[in-house]
């Protein structure tokens, strides 16, 4: 039990490198795709649903701050909304059975979802101007971070199956 | 059995919860120095940043490299290197010999940019919003520091540095992002004003009053230098339109198009202030 939780902590953490490196990579594809695509949403819904709020809440935290100190915003905003991201989804996934393929999609958008609503307040709060919304086009990021987010755990299913038949 | 068993995770939750609130709340108002614990996090994941990017941009070189151009690739390379010195060398020129009527002047003001420029590479682009910063692969060692200018290879303003400026990378705001701020003029009727970002592709030109004349689509914008940032005479991007601003019957609206282009700005170049920079 102990084994598998440093695992997926260091599993966390490349993956925290991972979502650090997409900023570094897709930059060249154009800001289109770095508006419509969060990296860092996706690694922290990903660990959330797979070990619980309390590590979703800490691995939120650490996401968030990171994406914040590459970021010009106010330190801490992506803290927070990647902290209750982390909780909400870790604590409704322990709740309801989010396995299944078009359940686990619509879980993940509507995390996604309220993680933006979250963002839009407290940017709004902090920063006190109107947000850019780039065309509509950031409203499409709760879309991308879900899709992205199944499709990992689509992989892992399809992994483990092949896996299991070939044990 | 105690609280803490029962509610482990809301309090743990009020706790992380408590400590964003604290961290937010001592950067308001905003326009402090990035905290200790923000430069930190800068400096332990930059490099890691530069050198996968290394590492990819290697492989990708070594591929292109070996089974593609081969020789034909290094001599463009070397000729896009050249390129590039050439465009800012001949910008600046321009430039100075605009501002400079003594020959003398003018020569001297060119010695010194000679040795101001330091090309660098962009390494990472902005995690919230790509239009307002962006890393570069040089530091304090390469002689960039804070609050200098930034141009594309055709020698267009891209931004200034900023904090963190750490060893081998730096973070550069965009003239695109919401609270940089250059000052123009624009190059036909003189309009001057200070070019704002909006957080999008699109920037504005601000404290342009109602009453004053001129002004054109397509006119260009040049730095002033009176922010003493941003040398004077580099090209900033073109008036895309101008209206009355209902809002605030004191000002015009003017919206701006920068010259700088996301696909331009790989190699970029950093003006270094004291002339240290290597070529």
């Amino acid at each position: 039990m102990r084994e598998t939780a440093m695992k997926d902590v260091l599993r966390a953490f490349v993956a925290t490198l991972i979502a650090v490196l997409v900023y570094s990579l897709a930059g060249a594809a154009g800001p289109a795709l770095l508006i419509v695509l969060n990296a860092f949403s996706v690694v922290v819904l990903y660990f959330s649903v797979r070990r619980g709020e309390i590590f979703g809440a800490f691995l939120g935290t650490a996401c968030g701050l990171v994406q914040d100190a590459f970021s010009l915003g106010v330190f801490g905003v992506s803290g927070l909304t990647k902290t209750l991201l982390g909780f909400w989804a870790g604590f409704v996934s322990r709740r309801i059975d989010v396995a299944p393929l078009f359940r686990n999609g619509l879980f993940m958008l509507a995390m996604s979802v309220l993680e933006m609503v979250l963002w839009v307040l407290v940017t709004a709060v902090v920063r006190r101007e109107s947000l850019n919304f780039h065309g509509g086009l950031i409203l499409l990021q709760p879309l991308v971070t879900a899709v992205l987010g199944s499709s990992l755990f689509a992989v892992e299913r399809r992994l483990r199956a092949r896996g299991s038949r070939g044990a | 059995m105690p609280i803490w068993e029962k509610r482990r995770s809301a309090l743990i939750l009020a706790g992380l919860v408590v400590f964003h609130i604290l961290l937010i709340s001592i950067q308001i108002p905003r326009g402090a120095e990035k905290s200790l614990f923000e430069k930190s996090l800068f400096f332990l994941f930059s490099p890691v940043q530069r050198a996968v990017t290394g590492v990819v941009r290697g492989v990708g070189s070594l591929w292109t490299n070996y089974f593609d151009l081969r020789g034909v690739r290094g001599e463009n390379q070397k000729l896009k290197k050249e390129n590039f010195f050439l465009n800012q060398d001949l910008r600046f020129l321009e430039d100075r010999l605009q501002l400079f009527r003594s020959e003398a002047q003018v020569r001297e003001r060119l010695a010194a940019f000679q040795g101001t420029i330091v090309p660098a590479r962009v390494i990472g682009v902005d995690s919230a919003n790509p239009y307002q910063t962006i890393v570069l692969d040089k530091g304090s060692f390469d002689g960039v520091g804070k609050d200098m200018a930034v141009c594309d290879r055709l020698g267009n303003l891209v931004g200034r540095t900023i904090e963190p400026v750490s060893f081998k990378e730096t973070m550069v705001q965009l003239i695109t992002d919401k609270d940089s701020s250059v000052s123009v003029v624009s190059s036909v009727d003189g309009l001057t004003g200070s070019v704002t970002g909006n957080s999008g592709a699109i920037c504005e030109l601000r404290y342009v009053l109602a009453s004053s004349t001129g002004g054109q689509p397509g006119e260009e914008l040049l730095t002033t230098g009176y922010d003493k940032i941003y040398p004077a005479g580099l090209r900033v991007g073109s008036i895309r339109s101008l209206e009355k601003d209902e809002s605030s019957p004191i000002f015009r609206r003017i919206a701006v198009e920068p010259y700088f282009r996301f696909n331009t700005i790989d190699i970029v170049a950093v003006i270094t202030k004291a002339g240290s920079g290597a070529r």
